[in-house]
């Protein structure tokens, strides 16, 4: 689901022929087997190019404010079993694949394919705990005391209050799963085209004015999303309803229905807009907004990163949006899998080692500069992810206009009070926007729950409608 | 006992290879499409298939589109085919390799090269979903068109035109009734070469921002949803609709297996 922002490259290519060494090497690690035995075997799942493999670029390179210059050479995974001997004096191997969509992992696992550590999204975390597939983390994870537990000391304490305030028949989230990388759902756009106030609204996904010239992803959750928004709209932008004391949960409730009755609302909305926009695309939304197809999109935060990064190197200046009714707060987190865990104890342990050591504020690092994500680690004491925001968003004095230059308060997420970015102005709809939306943003953003069987069969049904070719339009048309 | 071999046992790795993944899967799909979440045996999956107005859309709009496609191909691949059959120069074989190359190049690759050039000619490619779609439908199968036909045409015995070309019979009449009559095998094959994949083929109606779905973008929309049940129903439907043309398509080369050949009569 969320892809990385480097393309095809050489990260890739490296990957591939390590792997075939790998392959090419398992008999002979097979046949002198006798030290390998006592190691720990970890197997974890992970989207493609979703954790950084090292061999970076000098001009890549991150200067820290307290002068230390990260440079990785060697992978994620290769640094944690290095680690993981020094800390605790045992071998662990982590074999590592990738997956490519929730569904492609939730269905891998129920054909039987075992693995201790995954990284699904919010969604498919709900739906693992719904079905009792995970294993939750110990209590000693959640001590705050114990140096190596980067995780708890690390995760901005906006994201951990996110993971415990949500919860699946009586549990919280944070039992279950920790956090990795987190998001915005919007709108990528072309400013010299589509105005800031046509993009600040999923509305303009039905705009005639770009008719033909806006794409939409080919995804039933996200297109939902959308659909529901541009049906609440009246609703959920009122004055009262915004002031009201319950206005989160009544967001969420109104954003999640899937009674009959909105989603025959939303079937007619998405059914216009397929007649209305270019495509629903798979991958092809990104090259498209870059090349100029097409005007908008619809995007997750850290594509559209990729997206606006792409666009600045050939000379094109787009923008994101969260729109104003409601954005999709999703987030990707590590989940410990009964079925593999259950094999043997000590692999709970190397499981929640290796989301630790993922938590390390400079791994932090790594991993948003490789993946163009935002982590959910705000760095607790060490000013490593704060530095890196800075290092890359921070205007430089001497080269900007004093009114171009802005304070962006990103505060809530560090929960500390020197989080605040001194910017350039159009930052603040750009990258520095899409990876650290401000608060206000977050106060309107909904997190999209698994829908029950009903619902979603229900859902389905009509994104089939929607995407079948619609018989009754056309004879109407041809009577016309 | 020494061991014997007989030829019958080189067939034996088909064998096992049709039994684990022809028709072993086939049952798993018979079974899925004849039954409910609960493991019941039921036909829900059938009524509701042909009860929704957008299902039967979808199916006639796959049909349409295979059978212009497989129209179009027909039309220009018989000329080229004859052409290329006929050449008496060596250049007939460069110019067959001409036609099969485009097969050697990866599929993705031709049709985004497609996709950039139709985009230069026609400026939005979203205001003609359904003529790029066919364009790039005939541009992926002609070759599988071709090839068949060709096969046909170049094993055609030239004595026949000659004997009907001194019995007096018109250019044209030597076409429509010798000709024409005698590839009709290779016609069979091509057709059924080309209407089928081309009604499940979605990777071009994606690749050409074709946005409605025919009924391979279907079984998959079905089956990322967990729907085996009716991701399945439609594979049958489409297993019967090959059945009917196969049995069709048997009619016409019949009378060819018979040894007779029906020009003549």
């Amino acid at each position: 689901m969320r892809k990385s922002r480097h393309e095809i490259n050489r990260y890739a290519m490296i990957g591939l022929l390590t792997g075939g060494l790998l392959l090419g090497s398992l008999p002979l690690l097979s046949g002198c087997g006798a030290a390998e035995e006592d190691a720990i075997v970890l197997r974890v799942a992970n989207w493609e190019e979703y954790m950084d493999e090292g061999d970076w670029d000098e001009e890549d390179a991150v200067e820290f404010s307290d002068g230390t210059i990260l440079c990785p050479e060697s992978s994620l995974v290769e640094d944690f079993e290095e680690w993981y001997y020094e800390t605790y004096g045992q071998k662990v191997r982590v074999e590592y694949s990738t997956f490519g969509t929730n569904e492609e992992l939730y269905n891998q696992i129920t054909i039987g394919d075992v693995y201790d550590l995954a990284c699904p999204s919010e969604y498919m975390i709900m739906k693992m705990m719904t079905e009792g597939m995970l294993e939750p983390y110990s209590e000693a994870f959640y001590d705050a005391d114990i140096p190596e537990n980067y995780y708890v000391r690390g995760v901005s304490p906006y994201i951990a209050g996110v993971y415990g305030e949500l919860s699946i028949g009586g549990e919280a989230l944070s039992t279950y799963a920790a956090g990795y990388m987190w998001g915005t759902l919007g709108i990528v756009y072309n400013p010299e085209k589509v105005t800031v106030e046509e993009a600040s609204t999923w509305k303009l996904l039905l705009n005639e004015k770009y008719a033909k010239q806006i794409t939409i992803k080919d995804s039933v959750r996200d297109a939902f999303f959308a659909g529901v928004s541009i049906y609440q709209y009246d609703d959920i932008t009122a004055e009262t309803f915004r002031q009201s004391d319950t206005y989160a949960g009544d967001m969420y409730d109104k954003l999640n229905a899937t009674d009959a009755v909105t989603v025959d609302a939303v079937e007619n909305i998405l059914s216009a807009i397929k007649r209305n926009v270019y495509s629903f695309e798979t991958d092809s939304g990104k090259a498209d907004m870059v090349t100029g197809k097409v005007l908008a999109n619809q995007q997750w935060s850290g594509d559209a990163v990729y997206t606006m990064d792409q666009a600045e190197e050939d000379g094109v200046e787009l923008c994101y949006s969260a729109p104003e009714e409601s954005t999709n707060l999703w987030f990707d987190g590590w989940v410990m899998l009964k079925d593999g865990i259950s094999e043997a104890p000590e692999k709970k342990q190397a499981a929640e080692a290796f989301v630790n050591f993922l938590s390390m504020p400079e791994n932090a690092v790594r991993n948003m500069m490789y993946i163009g994500y935002t982590s959910v680690i705000a760095g607790g004491d060490s000013e490593k992810v704060l530095d890196y925001v800075n290092w890359c968003y921070e205007a430089d004095p001497e080269e900007t206009d004093e009114e171009d230059m802005v304070e962006y308060d990103i505060c809530y997420f560090f929960d500390n009070e020197d989080a605040v970015i001194m910017t350039s102005e159009d930052q603040t709809r750009r990258q520095l926007f899409a990876q650290y939306p401000p608060a206000e943003v977050m106060d309107r953003s909904v997190i999209m729950a698994y829908f029950d069987a009903e619902g979603n069969e229900r859902i389905n049904r009509m994104w089939t409608n929607v995407r079948c070719f619609d018989l009754k339009s056309w004879w109407e048309g041809l009577a016309k | 006992m020494k061991y014997a071999f007989s030829r019958k046992q080189l067939a034996i790795p088909y064998a096992v290879f049709l039994v684990l993944f022809v028709i072993l899967p086939l049952f798993v799909v018979l079974s899925y499409a004849f039954t409910n979440g609960d493991g019941q045996i039921s036909f829900r999956n059938f009524v509701a298939f042909f009860g929704s107005s957008k299902t039967v859309g979808t199916l006639l709009y796959s049909v349409v589109i295979a059978v212009i496609t497989t129209c179009l191909c027909l039309l220009i691949a018989y000329p080229t085919a004859y052409i290329l059959a006929k050449t008496k120069m060596k250049s007939g074989d460069a110019l067959l390799m001409l036609f099969v190359l485009p097969m050697w190049i990866n599929f993705t690759l031709r049709i985004t090269a497609l996709k950039e050039i139709l985009t230069v000619l026609e400026g939005n490619l979203a205001l003609h979903p359904f003529l790029n779609t066919i364009v790039g439908m005939v541009y992926d199968f002609l070759p599988f068109m071709i090839l068949p036909l060709y096969n046909a045409l170049a094993k055609l015995d030239d004595s026949y035109r000659e004997a009907a070309q001194d019995l007096g019979a018109s250019k044209r009449y030597v076409f429509l009734r010798v000709i024409l009559p005698l590839s009709v095998p290779g016609i069979v094959s091509g057709v059924t070469m080309v209407l089928l994949p081309s009604m499940t083929n979605y990777v071009v109606l994606d690749m050409v921002y074709n946005s409605t779905y025919i009924m391979g973008s279907l079984i998959g929309s079905y089956f990322s949803s967990y729907d085996w049940h009716n991701g399945s129903v439609i594979s049958i439907i489409l297993l019967v609709i090959i059945g009917i043309i196969t049995v069709i398509s048997n009619r016409f080369t019949e009378g060819e297996s018979d040894g007779k050949v029906s020009v003549l009569r």
